[in-house]
């Protein structure tokens, strides 16, 4: 009943001293600034189009994994739906630019309020459930959306989809340009793991862990089980519905096909690669699940089939991913014993 | 008056179909515990099976059983291998994971195998018709209704009379009751996963004929057997059969009077509707601890 995905959280639970916290910070400081120092240089050095829209593209992915991570790593449900809200986040940018003419960045904007409005309505009929059937009836809605996205012409474009926009940008910048797209994603992919270190060590983060660990005991310390999850589910919505959104510029084309569930699975597979205890699992998993394919030029259903396997070998012997067994490998080679750093 | 004779039947016969895939799923989820999102991928697998040996000049009516017995084969392994050493006793989320983890890999496989494309499965039932009251089906139609109903009532059969059956039942009663009573409850649960595959690639071989075969074929069985059990109840097998009657019969009166491209939206709304006024299914028991 309860959910074991790392079972070294709990020793998170020692105390951090204030020393400690303020070194932590300034640690987490320069980590940020060497990370915008590496997107600036990589923005410059790479020049390969292919390569750098690539990487903008992983940079989105990531975005996603790590929504699907507030729900997975968080309250501890599996949201094979997820993709709803990528969908909705490509469709949004697609109508509102293609159909309502609007700017690239209002759109994008409208899809994430309608997002959150969504996964409002959404969640509190399906959070009621869980386990295999919340996982299950999220997915079965995704296939709703499908069909509604298949069978509404006018607004969808019907089964071939939107594509042809105009140039687009975010005020200023031209996402078409390959360096400028990789810079944009990858600052908002930053923004967006500063914002969920601080969640995960703010009150509320504490009680999405509680909720995850026991939801029993955390209802009898007068924890809102419910209203925990709901907010955790609302604000997954909008790190999906801006993933999606952020892909549009890479792909080009917004077909019903967002909605399929291929996609829900390629974040869970970097999510569970990287280990769904650390804020940054879900991105070390979407690099190496992007990476590894295209240098070693792997067929996509190879990759399913070599990932899948990986996944399986992962949940039986490792079941909080990579991250777990780098612990494992740094206790046992004898390095500190710091786990904080997913904190 | 003819139309909808008609349509009910073509309904019943869809719903017979789906009975076998969802009673599958039911078992495994009423005896091993997990919600198995690789039936469709054993669902495809069936449906393969049948193919390959098809091709190879067997008739089809041979083909069904070592079709059967190929995708028994294949879940015994997969059981040995995988479900046993990581699923027991543990949470639904790593099943879960682990399940979907393998439907995908089976996808994945089949596609690297036979490719993206759809075949086409030869019956020899294929292009004739029977008529019975005025109201047409196809012989393949037929021989689905009836292997089902045959199948589903071999397995009541075996579940009422039988000590091996009766064990089975005891273990989703209460597996830790079953197994103070020395029941070899480990040994059941082996029995019922591969059961319920066997159901999924009987299934496959099935239908194969009436719709042309390709990889992510199970992903909408696999989605239909999931709203006919959630409908039925998880775990109850008589909810099962209802569910997919009622699913088949539901889904083939929308198609004619209302849309056929809609119609997959229909599943969904039923069982939203279903948890929500009655979230242990029609036929289900009420649990105190719903995973």
């Amino acid at each position: 009943m309860a959910t074991h995905f790392g079972t070294m959280i709990d020793r998170k639970l020692v105390a951090v001293s204030d020393k400690n916290r303020s070194g932590r910070t300034a640690r987490e400081a320069s980590y940020a600034i060497c990370s915008l120092f590496v997107i600036a240089v990589c923005g410059y050095t790479f020049t390969d189009p292919f390569v750098v829209t690539l990487a903008g593209y992983t940079c989105a992915f990531a975005l996603f994994a790590l929504s699907i991570n507030i729900i997975l790593g968080g309250v501890g449900e599996v949201p094979l739906g997820q993709c709803l809200f990528f969908g909705l986040g490509a469709y949004g940018a697609a109508i509102g630019m293609g159909k309502l003419g609007l700017p690239f960045d209002v759109s994008v904007l409208i899809a994430l309020v309608l997002s959150v409005v969504l996964a409002a309505i959404i969640g509190v009929i399906t959070l009621r459930l869980t386990g295999a059937y919340f996982s299950i009836v999220s997915w079965g809605l995704t296939g709703v959306a499908m069909v509604a996205a298949t069978n509404l012409d006018e607004i969808t474009g019907g089964p071939l989809g939107l594509f042809g926009f105009p140039p687009i940008e975010i005020g200023p910048l031209q996402l078409s340009d390959p360096p400028t797209y990789f810079a944009v994603t990858a600052t908002i992919l930053l923004v967006a793991i500063l914002f969920l270190v601080a969640l995960r060590r703010s009150p509320f983060g504490a009680a999405m862990d509680s909720v995850r660990q026991n939801p029993h005991l955390a209802r009898s310390v007068g924890v809102d089980v419910a209203r925990v999850r709901l907010k955790a589910f609302m604000l997954s919505a909008p790190f999906a519905a801006l993933a999606g959104a952020l892909a549009v510029p890479y792909t080009q084309i917004v077909t019903p096909e967002v909605f399929s569930v291929a996609n829900t699975v390629d974040g869970l597979l970097m999510v569970l690669l990287g280990g769904a205890q650390l804020v940054i699992g879900p991105v070390i998993g979407a690099a190496v699940f992007t990476l590894i394919p295209q240098a070693m030029n792997l067929d996509p259903n190879i990759r399913i089939l070599l990932f899948s396997s990986v996944i399986i070998l992962i949940m039986m012997f490792a079941p909080g991913g990579l991250h777990q067994v780098g612990v494992a490998l740094r206790d046992r080679f004898g390095g500190k014993t710091d786990d904080d750093r997913s904190r | 008056m003819e139309l909808l004779a008609q349509t009910l039947v073509n309904g019943l016969v869809l719903g017979a179909g789906y009975a076998v895939i969802a009673v599958g799923l039911t078992l495994i989820f009423g005896i091993v515990g997990i919600a198995n999102f690789a039936h469709g991928a054993f669902f495809a697998m069936g449906g393969y099976a049948c193919y390959l040996l098809a091709s190879q000049g067997l008739n089809y009516l041979a083909a069904v059983p070592l079709a059967v017995l190929i995708v028994v084969i294949i879940g015994a392994i997969t059981e040995w291998m995988v479900i046993r050493r990581s699923l027991y006793g543990n949470s639904h989320h790593g099943s879960l994971i682990v399940t979907f983890a393998l439907g995908q890999a089976a996808v994945a496989g089949l596609i690297l195998i036979f490719g993206p494309d759809p075949l086409a499965v030869p019956s020899p039932l294929g292009q004739s018709t029977m008529r019975f009251f005025g109201i047409f089906v196809t012989s393949q139609r037929v021989f689905i209704f009836v292997c089902s109903v045959l199948v589903l009532g071999a397995l009541g059969l075996w579940l009422r009379l039988s000590i091996r059956g009766q064990q089975v039942v005891a273990v989703a009663q209460n597996a830790r009751g079953a197994l103070y009573c020395g029941i070899d409850v480990p040994w059941i649960r082996t029995l019922a996963f591969v059961l319920g595959v066997a159901a999924a690639g009987l299934a496959g071989a099935l239908l194969a004929p009436i719709s042309t075969i390709y990889p992510t074929m199970g992903y909408s069985a696999l989605i239909v057997g999931f709203t006919v059990v959630i409908l039925g109840g998880m775990g109850s097998i008589p909810g099962a059969m209802l569910g997919a009657l009622l699913i088949g019969v539901a889904n083939a009166l929308f198609e004619t009077y209302v849309s056929v491209s809609w119609t997959p939206a229909l599943g969904w709304a039923l069982v939203i509707a279903t948890l929500l006024f009655r979230p242990q299914g029609l036929l289900g028991q009420l649990q105190q601890h719903r995973h």
